[in-house]
Formats: C-alpha cells, sequence, structure tokens
C-alpha cells in the first residue's frame, strides 16, 4: 500500500470526527444520564482503554446496542460494536445468574416447552413475578414471553415430505423465538414461501444465534453457538441452498456481530443468509405472483427495529407490506422500542427501557392501527405490553393476506 | 533581602531550569526563574517524550548510557505520575545485522542496562503491533515521560519551597559591574512592563536560546542548532518503545506516550534565525512514515495527529566554531574559571531525562559559589504528584468509583488530584471531551498554575491534545480563562493564535481524516460560531 | 429496486432535490452514509439572499418557516454577519445596535454557550448587555453525565419546560429591551422560539451554541419527513460503492447494505458532500471521488492544499467535480449524461451558484429542472 492511502482501525475508530451526531441519536442518552454516551464509550474511550484498560468503565453496560450511533455516523465508525468489544475484552466480571438465564435461551426454551401450559401460567403470576424481581432482579412489570407446547421443528418435520416436493428449496434459520414461543410464524412463512413455488427445510441442527449471550457477558458461549451455526449454514450453502431467516435480530447478529464482534469467519454464508421480507420482495420484483383476498383489510403501522434500520433492509418489509391489497400502509417514526432484548427485563433498566419507548408507543396510540408491523420479536413483546396493540410479522400479515 | 533580590536567578523556563529551580530551592536558596515563554516550549515541549534505558547510545558512548540508567532510575521514583514504565524492545529486522545484537547487549550489561535478548515470537506476543518479521529482539527498561508534566512538576516543588516563577518574561541586558554579573534586565512580552532583578549567581539554562544569553552576558557558548522533526499518531498504536537494533538513525525510535504514540526523530542543523518557527517538511514527514513502518507496519494506516519539529541546542566542545566537533553529555560552564566572569554559569547539552543530573551539577557549582554546604536531595524526594506511584490507587482512594473523567485527572496529577473539588457535578463537567479534562482540573491549572493563554492550558491539562485538536474544548476553556483574567478581546486574539498553533502542526499531514477534521474544525469556528 | 431518480447523500441539497422530484410525481431514493451537515446548521442558508417562492413552498409544506431580511444576525461569538434566508428561530436586524440593553441568559454551567462573548460583541456595538444564570431542577440530572450538558439534550429537556424558563426570566428582566438566549429551543415543536418571544416583553434573539445545532436537527427531520411523506425512500446509515455505467450512463449503483440489490433509476444525482462526508476523499498525492472516480478539479501538489493562516480561505475547501454547465460530472474527460452533482461536492467549481447551502438550493433545482425537462 501507498503511505497513508486509508486508514484502518478496529471498528473505524479513528474515523471519528468527533461531530457529536451519534450523542443526538442515543436513545439510551436521553433516558440515563448515567450512561456516557456512545461518543464517549466509543471513540474518545477507545483511545484512553489502549492507553490503559484502567479506563474501562462498567457503566458501557447501559449501552442497548441499538446500533442507532452507527446509524447515524457520517464517519462510518462502528461505534456500537466498538462498545461491546470494549465489554467483551475488558470487563472480566461473571456474568450474573439472572443474565445467564436470561441469555440461554436455548436451554430455557428446551426446559420449559414440556411443562409450557404450567410455565406460562406460573410467569404471568403476579406472586411469581414479585419473587423474580426480589431474588433476580427481573423488574417484575415484565409480560414474559409465553411458550409453545409444541415446537416448530418437530411441526416441520411432519412436513418434510410435502415441502421437499416443492421446485425449489430453501433452508429456514427460525430461531428460538419461532421455536419455543411463536412456531404460527414459522408456519406462515412455510405458507407464503409454499404459494411462490418454494419448499422450506431445517437446517441441520441450529443453535441460538447467541445476541442475548454477546451482550451478557457470555463471548465465549456465544463464540461457540457462532462457529456450531457457520458450520451449519455452510452445510446447507454448500448443498446449493440459500437461507431464509424472519428475526431482524438474528440475521444482523449472524452476518455482522459474528465477525466484528467474535471474530467468527463468515464469509462463506453471509450473503446466503437471507431476510424472509427482502428473499420475497426479490421474488416478486423478478415476476413471482401471489394472490391476495379481495375480502382483507387491515390498517398497519410499521416499527422498523433499530437492527432493520442498521441491516437497512426495513425498505423491503415496508415495500411489501405495500404491496399487498387492502392495507392502509403507515410507517411508524424510527424510533427504539427501548426493550433491547434481554437489556428491558433487568430491573435496573426498566424504567430506562419504558421511558425510550415511550414515544413510539405514544405515536402507536395516535396512529391506531389495527395491528403493528415488526420483524423482531422483542420489539413485539414490548409494544403488546407498553402500547397495549397486537403485533404481527410483516410474513404473518401476508400469510394471512393470501388468497389460499 | 528585597522584593526583587534572591540568591539565584535562573534564566529559562525548561525542564534544565526548572529543574535547577527545585534543586536549588530544596537547598534552601531563594529562586527567581525567568521564561521568554512559557514553560517547557524549548526543546523541552518537542522532543520524542522518551526516558532512555540509555541502550540507544550503549554501544558508542558508555557514558551517556550509564548517565541515562541511573537518571531512569531515579525519575521512576521521583517522578511516578510524569513516567509510564513501558520497557523497549530493540529490534533486529532482516536487512539488519543481527551479529550486531551481541555487541548491543554486551555494551548495554557494561554500562548497567538491563538488556535481555528474547524470542521474536514473544516480541510479537508482548507488542503485538511490532513489525512481524522481525528476527532478533533484545528487551530493555526503556519508558516514556511526560515532559510538559516533569517540567511543571519541579517548577511547582521549586514553589513549594519559596521560589518565584516570571513567565512571559523576556531578559533584555544583564546588570554588570565590572567582571560580575550582578543581575538582569527584563520586560514582560504582555505587558510591557520593565523590571530589574539581582542575585549574586545567574544561570543560563535557556536551551538553545543560551547561545544569544551567553552574548548579552559578555561570553560565547558555541551552539548549533539542530532540528529534530517527529510525528504523533492520533492513538497509541504500541504499548513499548521500539527502536532498531543497529545504529543509531533518523526515525527509528516509536514511543507510546500517554493517549498517543509517537515516531521521530530527524536531525537537520538549521540557522538561529529559524529556531522560533521550525516547521516539518514534506520529505521529513514522508521519511518519518516509511522508516516508522519498520518498526510497525501499522504507521502506514494509521491516522496521524500533528507534525511537530523541535531544536536541539548542540555544544561545540572546545567552543570549535566550526560546528563539527560537537560535545557529547552533560556542558556545565562556570563563566568565571572559563571566561573570568564572575556570577554567571550556563548549563545546557545533556537530554531531557538526564536534566536531574544537570541540575545537580548547576546547583552544586551555584552552591559552591555561594559557600553554601548542602547536598542534593532531588534524587530521593518524589516530585509532588508522585507519592504514590499508582495513579489507580490514587483515584480509588479520592472517588469510591471513579468515572473515566476522574480516572484521567489521577493519571495526569497524582496525588495532586485530590485538591480538586470532589464530587462537584459543575467541577466534573467535562471541556474537553477527547482527554477527558473537566472544569475543575482547568479552574487549578488557571488559579495555581501560571496560566495566560490557551496553550499555556493545553501544555498543563493536554485540553486540544486529542483527535479534534480543540476543535470543541478550545472555546469552552477560552470562556472559563475569559472569566478568570475578565478581557475578551485578549481571549479572542488568543483563540486564533491557539487555532492557528494547531493548523500549524495538522497542515503538513493533512490529508485523509486529519484533513476531514480541518474541514469540520473550518466549518465549526467561521461557519457556526462566526469567530 | 427501480427508482426514476436515485440520490446519493441525504443533507441539504440531496433533500431539496429528492422533495422537488417526489412533488412532481418521480418515483425517488435517497441513500444517506450517515446524518448530515445540516446538524451543524447556523440556521441561516448562506448566499441565499432572496426566497424564491418555489423554496418557500417546499419548506413550508415541510413545515419549516423561513425568511429574508437585509441587515445582520447575532453570531455565538458575538461578531455579527451579514444576514441570508434564516430560519424563524433567528433573528435579523437592520443594525448591529438592535437594542438599547440585553439580557443574557445562560443555563448554569452550560460551557457551549458564549455568553461572555456575545456580551463583549454587544457592548462593542453600544448595547448595554448584563448577563444571568439559571439554575433549574429539572436540568439537574443531566448534571450526573460530564458530558451532556449539551445542546440536544437540553433542548429535549426546554420542549416540556419552557414556560418556566420564560417565568424565571421575567423575574430577572429590568428595562432590558432584548433578551439573548442560547438557540436550545424548539427541538419536536416547532412553536416553542415563537412562543417564548410573544411571552417576553423585549426582543428575544436566540443564540447558537457548540454543535449539534437544534434548529439544524429539527430541519434535518422535518426535510425527511416531508420527504417520506410524498412517497420518497430514505435508506438511511447506507453507503453508495460503486456504480455501473455503460457508455457514459449508469444504469445503476451498488450500496453497502442492499449488496447485490442494485437501485437502478434512469437518473443519477449526486449529493455526497465534501471531504468530511467522504464525496471527495484526499490522500498524500491526491483527491479523488470514490464511487466512480469523476474527475476532480484538484492540485496534485499537496503544499498548495493548505493555508497556512488558519483564518484565511483554505484552497482545499474549494475543491469539487468538474462539471459541465448542466452539472454532470465528468469521468476521464466525458460527461455521464444521466448523472447530476450538487452541493458541496462542487465545491467551488461553480461559483454562480453561490456557496454553502445556496449552492446546495440552486444546483439542486437546476438538476431537478433538467431531469423534469428530459421526461
Amino acid at each position: 500500500m501507498k503511505i497513508q492511502e486509508k486508514t484502518v482501525s478496529p471498528h473505524n475508530f479513528e474515523e471519528c470526527m468527533k461531530c457529536t451526531i451519534c450523542t443526538a441519536y442515543c436513545p439510551v442518552l436521553q433516558a440515563n444520564p448515567l450512561y456516557p454516551g456512545p461518543k464517549q464509550a466509543g471513540p474518545d474511550g477507545e483511545r484512553l482503554r489502549l492507553k490503559d484498560p484502567y479506563f474501562f468503565t462498567n457503566s458501557l453496560k447501559y449501552c442497548m446496542n441499538c446500533k442507532r450511533c452507527e446509524v447515524s455516523c457520517p464517519s462510518g465508525v462502528h461505534v456500537a460494536d466498538l462498545i461491546q468489544a470494549a465489554r467483551i475484552k475488558y470487563d472480566k466480571s461473571a456474568p450474573k445468574l439472572r443474565d445467564r438465564i436470561l441469555a440461554s435461551t436455548d436451554f430455557m426454551g428446551t426446559l420449559a416447552r414440556p411443562f409450557a401450559p404450567i410455565v406460562n401460567g406460573v410467569t404471568s403470576l403476579g406472586i411469581t413475578k414479585t419473587v423474580l424481581d426480589a431474588t433476580l432482579k427481573i423488574d417484575h412489570n415484565r409480560t414474559f414471553p409465553k411458550y409453545s407446547a409444541h415446537g416448530f421443528e418437530g411441526w416441520l418435520r411432519r412436513h418434510s415430505k410435502e415441502q421437499a416436493a416443492f421446485p425449489e428449496q430453501v433452508a429456514y434459520y427460525h430461531g428460538c423465538y419461532v421455536n419455543y414461543n411463536f412456531p404460527q410464524l414459522g408456519k406462515d412463512l412455510v405458507k407464503v414461501l409454499n404459494a411462490l413455488g418454494v419448499g422450506v427445510q431445517l437446517l441441520d441442527g441450529e443453535k441460538c444465534c447467541g445476541i442475548a449471550m454477546i451482550t451478557n457477558g457470555m463471548s465465549e458461549s456465544a463464540r461457540k453457538n457462532a462457529n456450531h451455526n457457520i458450520a451449519v449454514l455452510e452445510k446447507a450453502v454448500d448443498s446449493g441452498l440459500n437461507i431464509i431467516a424472519t428475526s431482524s435480530t438474528c440475521t444482523l447478529t449472524i452476518r455482522e456481530e459474528y465477525p466484528e464482534l467474535l471474530g467468527a469467519d463468515n464469509s462463506k454464508v453471509k450473503d446466503s443468509l437471507l431476510l424472509a421480507t427482502r428473499y420475497i420482495f426479490e421474488k416478486l420484483e423478478k415476476g413471482a405472483q401471489l394472490k391476495f383476498r379481495s375480502d382483507f383489510h387491515i390498517k398497519v403501522a410499521y416499527h422498523t427495529p433499530c437492527h432493520m434500520e442498521k441491516l437497512g433492509w426495513g425498505v423491503f418489509s415496508e415495500k411489501l407490506l405495500r404491496m399487498i391489497p387492502g392495507v392502509e400502509f403507515t410507517l411508524l417514526d424510527s424510533n427504539c422500542c427501548g426493550i433491547a432484548g434481554t437489556y428491558g427485563f433487568k430491573k435496573e433498566n426498566y424504567l430506562v427501557s419504558q421511558a425510550v419507548g415511550a414515544p413510539l408507543f405514544e405515536q402507536i396510540k395516535t396512529v391506531n392501527p389495527d395491528v403493528v408491523a415488526c420483524d423482531c420479536e422483542t420489539c413485539k413483546w414490548q409494544i403488546e405490553m407498553s402500547a397495549g396493540y397486537k403485533v404481527m410479522h410483516p410474513v404473518s400479515i401476508l400469510a394471512q393476506a393470501l388468497d389460499i | 533581602m528585597k522584593p526583587n533580590e534572591f540568591d539565584i536567578i535562573i534564566i529559562g523556563g525548561g525542564i534544565t531550569g526548572a529543574g535547577t529551580q527545585r534543586d536549588c530551592a530544596m537547598r534552601g536558596l531563594r529562586t527567581l526563574l525567568i521564561e521568554k515563554s512559557d514553560i517547557s516550549t524549548g526543546a523541552t515541549g518537542r522532543n520524542h517524550g522518551l526516558l532512555h534505558s540509555g541502550a540507544r547510545y550503549a554501544v558508542n558512548d558508555a557514558e551517556s548510557a550509564e548517565e541515562c540508567i541511573r537518571e531512569n532510575m531515579i525519575l521512576r521514583r521521583i517522578a511516578a505520575h510524569c513516567v509510564d514504565e513501558t520497557d523497549g524492545l530493540f529490534i533486529t529486522l532482516p536487512e539488519d545485522d543481527l551479529a550486531y545484537q551481541a555487541t548491543f547487549v554486551e555494551s548495554c550489561r557494561k554500562a548497567g542496562i538491563r538488556a535481555d535478548i528474547i524470542d521474536p515470537e514473544e516480541a510479537k506476543r508482548l507488542e503485538p503491533s511490532v513489525n512481524p518479521d522481525l528476527i532478533g529482539a533484545v528487551r530493555v527498561p526503556d519508558g516514556s515521560v511526560d515532559p510538559f508534566r516533569l517540567c511543571a512538576a519541579n517548577m511547582l516543588d521549586a514553589k513549594i519551597h519559596g521560589g518565584q516563577v516570571r513567565l512571559y518574561t523576556e531578559v533584555t541586558g544583564f546588570i554588570r559591574e565590572g567582571d560580575t554579573i550582578k543581575g538582569v534586565h527584563t520586560r514582560n512580552v504582555q505587558t510591557g512592563e520593565e523590571q530589574d532583578f539581582y542575585a549574586p549567581v545567574t544561570v543560563n539554562a535557556a536551551g538553545i536560546w543560551g547561545h544569544k544569553i551567553a552574548e548579552m552576558a559578555g561570553v560565547n557558548v558555541g551552539m548549533f542548532p539542530a532540528k529534530g522533526a517527529l510525528l504523533i499518531f492520533a492513538h497509541r498504536i504500541n504499548n513499548m518503545v521500539i527502536n532498531r537494533c543497529r545504529k543509531p538513525s533518523n526515525a527509528d525510535i516509536l514511543v507510546p506516550g500517554d493517549t498517543v504514540c509517537i515516531i521521530g526523530t530527524t536531525s537537520t542543523r538549521i540557522p538561529f534565525e529559524e529556531c522560533d518557527d521550525v516547521a516539518v517538511t514534506p520529505d521529513e514527514v514522508n521519511l518519518l512514515i516509511s522508516e516508522g513502518a519498520k518498526l510497525s507496519p501499522a504507521l502506514m494506516s494509521t491516522r496521524i495527529l500533528r507534525a511537530y519539529a523541535g531544536v536541539r541546542p548542540l555544544v561545540s566542545a572546545d567552543n570549535d566554531p566550526t560546528g563539527r566537533n560537537i560535545s557529547r553529555g552533560i556542558v556545565c560552564l562556570d563563566h568565571e574559571e572559563r571566561d573570568g566572569l564572575k556570577g554567571f554559569i550556563t548549563i545546557t547539552g545533556g537530554k531531557l531525562m538526564t536534566y536531574r543530573l544537570m541540575a545537580e551539577m548547576a546547583t552544586d557549582t551555584v552552591c559552591r559559589k555561594l559557600g553554601i554546604d548542602k547536598k542534593c536531595e532531588t534524587a530521593d524526594t518524589p516530585l509532588p504528584g508522585s507519592e504514590e506511584k499508582s495513579y489507580k490507587e490514587v483515584a480509588q482512594t479520592i472517588w469510591e468509583n471513579p468515572s473515566m473523567a476522574q480516572k484521567s485527572a489521577a493519571s495526569r496529577l497524582g496525588t495532586r488530584a485530590s485538591r480538586l473539588h470532589v464530587n462537584d457535578k459543575y467541577e466534573d463537567s467535562l471541556i474537553c471531551e477527547c482527554e477527558e479534562v473537566s472544569v475543575g482540573e482547568i479552574n487549578a491549572a488557571i488559579e495555581r498554575m501560571d496560566v495566560t493563554t490557551l496553550t499555556d492550558l493545553r501544555r498543563r491539562t493536554r485540553i486540544g491534545m486529542g483527535t479534534c485538536q480543540g476543535e470543541f474544548c478550545a472555546c469552552r476553556a477560552a470562556g472559563l480563562l475569559a472569566k478568570a483574567h475578565g478581557c475578551i478581546e485578549r481571549e479572542r486574539a488568543d483563540l486564533n493564535n491557539f487555532l492557528t498553533e494547531r493548523w500549524k502542526g495538522n497542515f503538513p499531514i493533512g490529508w485523509g481524516d486529519t484533513l476531514r477534521e480541518a474541514e469540520y474544525t473550518q466549518w465549526v469556528y467561521k461557519h457556526v460560531l462566526g469567530i | 429496486m427501480k427508482f426514476d431518480t436515485v440520490i446519493t447523500g441525504g443533507g441539504l441539497a440531496g433533500l431539496i432535490a429528492g422533495i422537488s422530484l417526489q412533488k412532481e410525481g418521480r418515483s425517488t431514493a435517497i441513500v444517506s452514509s450517515g446524518q448530515n451537515a445540516l446538524h451543524f446548521f447556523s440556521g441561516t442558508f448562506e448566499s441565499m439572499k432572496e426566497s424564491p417562492a418555489r423554496l418557500q413552498e417546499i419548506l413550508s409544506e415541510a413545515g419549516i418557516r423561513a425568511n429574508y431580511a437585509d441587515g445582520v444576525r447575532l453570531m455565538p461569538m458575538g461578531t455579527f454577519r451579514e444576514s441570508a434566508l434564516s430560519l424563524e428561530d433567528i433573528s435579523l436586524f437592520e443594525k448591529p445596535a438592535f437594542a438599547r440593553k440585553a439580557l443574557i441568559v445562560n443555563f448554569m454551567g452550560y460551557h457551549d454557550f458564549f455568553f461572555s462573548f456575545i456580551a463583549d460583541g454587544l457592548q462593542k456595538e453600544g448595547i448595554e448587555a448584563r448577563v444571568r444564570f439559571l439554575r433549574l431542577p429539572e436540568m439537574e440530572h443531566l448534571r450526573q453525565s460530564p458530558s451532556e450538558m449539551r445542546s440536544v439534550q437540553i433542548a429535549r429537556i426546554m420542549d416540556r419546560i419552557w414556560e418556566k424558563v420564560v417565568q424565571e426570566i421575567r423575574l430577572l428582566l429590568k428595562d432590558d429591551d432584548a433578551v439573548i438566549l442560547p438557540q436550545v429551543f424548539g427541538l419536536q415543536d416547532i412553536s416553542v422560539p415563537g412562543r417564548i418571544r410573544e411571552a417576553l416583553p423585549a426582543k428575544v434573539v436566540f443564540v447558537g451554541t457548540l454543535p449539534p445545532s437544534v434548529p439544524g436537527l429539527r430541519t434535518q427531520m422535518q426535510l425527511r419527513r416531508r420527504y417520506e411523506t410524498l412517497g420518497g425512500t430514505f435508506l438511511m446509515g447506507d453507503e453508495v460503492k460503486s456504480a455501473h455505467i455503460h457508455e457514459g450512463v449508469v444504469h445503476s449503483v451498488v450500496t453497502q447494505n442492499l449488496g447485490n440489490h442494485y437501485l437502478e433509476a434512469d437518473s443519477f444525482i449526486l449529493a455526497t458532500g465534501s471531504f468530511f462526508s467522504k464525496g471527495l476523499i484526499s490522500t498524500p498525492e491526491s483527491v479523488y471521488e470514490p464511487i466512480i472516480g469523476l474527475d476532480v478539479n484538484a492540485s496534485d501538489d499537496r503544499n498548495t492544499w493548505y493555508n497556512p493562516d488558519f483564518a484565511g480561505k483554505q484552497p482545499y475547501m474549494d475543491f469539487g467535480l468538474v462539471t459541465d454547465d448542466d452539472l454532470h460530472p465528468f469521468k476521464d474527460g466525458e460527461p455521464i449524461k444521466n448523472m447530476y452533482a450538487i452541493g458541496s461536492v462542487l465545491g467551488n467549481t461553480r461559483p454562480e451558484l453561490g456557496t454553502g447551502a445556496g449552492a446546495a438550493i440552486r444546483s439542486a433545482f437546476k438538476a431537478v429542472d433538467s431531469i423534469l425537462s428530459k421526461a
């Protein structure tokens, strides 16, 4: 390379111009003055941490990893990655039991699912929430996601023969939410893809994407999952399959967080992992047809999840919903819902979570839609609990609208 | 004694002058230091910040090497908050002669410098940024030192022991009676006020300007200015000093210091007229980057913060006017013995890190002249702020759960951080976000450290030394300074000077992110603020 | 995805172009790699010494109120600058001596508002000036963070408690005929500055602070919202990396986020800005345009880029793309027939268009007119 032709630094931190734009868009800063903010926690802090790891402070844990700082940065600094990477590198404290529980979705899902009705009943009880609040510091205001008695994987396996008959095939990275909590979304995806002539297969043993482990100080476990998942995805790619995902967070995690934060090389699979709404939109753009019901009328307000904002693919979900006849569409202002995955479950973050999401909840109430559309499951829990409106994945809305 | 009478006058507020004032003051002398600008504005403020182990000189100049290692160990003890004990590597690259390593290590050991040959793989593990092609490495006790902090701490200690300081005060002539220097004529460069001071002994510690001072006194000290160019990179790439294990040459030391690292240096003779306004040339910039990249390849693609140059005062040996015979080591001239001029000595040569020894030599000479029999205690007494070795301990003691800014203050002030208003939210507010400098720290510097301009403030607190180069903090700090001295007009001019100074160091490396930052700074000051 | 026009760069120039085209029924997309220089907007549209109807329509439809009046405006460092079209927040005066006595009000511990410089500037014009500080309990929580006593965070609180601030100011007022306040009002609620003016019996002058600029942020939000309401597709946080060109015509562009999902269009607008926003990139030896490698009028001799006097004009800030009279940029001496360069990526290569915001607006309209005429 010629002298100084370009600049190379971890997460591009040295390109920071100190313009302060990121601080204007950080949702945490607006609600929690104990958080140093993306500029101080990120590029400012990095120079000091390079001098001495002693300059790392635990207040970086207030970062929600929503990536809005990165989206707004005119210099291309990966501010949020810088902060999360610093936490992974310098925070040597062992994660609390509560954080382990919240982050181990595969484990908890596997345990809870066989007893779903009991678990669901117990977690909705006030007394349970009070106990969890007092012992584990999981905020008692939080509603817990319900577990589904029947997992998605089992269902798809039962239908594997008919799926294999379709001329085109894709693999589906379903993630924890669809498998343990809400298999209906997976069924909706299958319905829509089948209508496009595409059959759906399971991957050969996927694991949780690991995002909650990354942000809860369990990066080693996350790395194990990452390496496992990359191998599973590579296997699918090698057999000529694209992989579809419905969760915006799982998609971002596998595409971006794996290499940036975990050092896991996903170059062979990254471009084959497609978000469902992007995949469906591109198919329709290239001439595929879907038949819609003529009696389908619904007022939809679309909420762009933060990670979708970072992916830049909200446009696909939006355009897809607008294509459905009978949909009265509103694009909600880009605003974080506040839950930030496991973050909002923690007692110490609860009030901040709710404060962050307040403008969004207000706007939803003003728009008063029939349903809020959103690709992220944790946004769904937050909006249903805090705004009181039903939330559906764009794919589920699409499935309902189909004339089959 | 009248208020303008002292036992000793020291001319020069660099490290040599400050160190000499400290030593004299500790030995009970009534001292006055006079400096025409601010502290450490000469070579003290424009060097590498390297705490030599002495290894660099071991092969060719054993005496210097021994001096260095002794002072190195002393400074670690007495100047803990100014020193970063990084250790250093001397690496051999494929194009160097590996056989030199053995000679090098042998010479180090002879001089009392610990030199351990380590495996190249171990070197890469210890210092990941080192050139991965290295074929040999030796570990030595190099370190880095903050010259501003060191100078300020010495001057502070002198003041604690009763010393007085006059900054922005120029010596315009000597008060001479026959063959004795009795005092100096001075002029305050900011106010124009003229004043005379008297002392039986005057010490010329004015670095390269010592040549003119000596001339004014009526003696000749042959000095030859030698310019050295350096580059500061925007963040720390290395945590150990990296040197080349070969005959010393240009651009072969990469020193980590505070939040940055510095590559240097060069050596070019320049005329005296250029001493007050040295600039770094494009050729020097290219040389520093390309040679420096041999120590650490990252330099090819790391943002550069600024370019600067300092002037070494090379003293001719035996008064040789050709400049070919340069004196190695410390030069302490008793002009009574040498030139028949009483009451005047010159202390020069040496290097930043042997300042304490230079000061000791000068003070011994002064005391001899004054008939005072007091031993030097500077090697055993910690400088103010350095009483506690670890700034982490300091931060923990003062603040139970120190924030990033508070940790930063502890690393700059050492134990004296306790004098900041603790837990006062107004004082904790940040003025400089790049270097974490609070309102409290700035107010303390203005109150207690003879600050009159933004650049003075920068030297004492590090504001404007981060990647934004004063974009935001300069006008915030200007507001605080204006409040302190009450003259806005002066502060406007000060702000302009400050920005011009920063720009001077930026445009020689004005490309990439540095140019983007400069454009942004232009935009903020001209369009947004309307300066 | 296919659009009529794809615009690279979501700053003032790009947004004005996008809104104009959407109003004429064209489908457009704006790709913006991060937020833009409007965040450092002083509130005055530089070199716009008029208020053309076309611009007023766009602004007012976006809820932005801007006026032009001959005279001067008061700058954050207490200096006065020639006026130009300005947001309603900014007071324009016939002459610098716009009052007899001014009360300057700041928040305790807010260092980004340069009250002492403002007082000095006013006094030089014969205006008596005094400074008073407010200390409000609602702001105490901001103080818990050493770095967040900044314009935008204060403005968020002000949207809620401005009436209380007005009350406090009333108590401080004596016979002052002007009140000077930091520009931290009206972030979400654009009516606040006007209502403060109505509530106080003196001329209320809002003066800017260190970035981010509150009226700038608000203006950006308003323009973007207007653009999206008109049906525009705003792709925030994405970067155009390259373009597919065939025989002097651009067919599509490739972006960082969309990868192999190209953005196709009949025409393209480049509003990528100057060095700060990476519309132009500099190396030790050259200045180049990163997406296509368009011709740039910049010297290869780095020494000619700089003026050592910081206060003086800087040659590098004049660098920009070489364009023909229709604003088509050149690649290797050949114009790209369906691409237009607008805004500060032009540098000072088209002085007839003005500078800063004025150049952005005029060049945007020029490009839009050309695109519409080729329908």
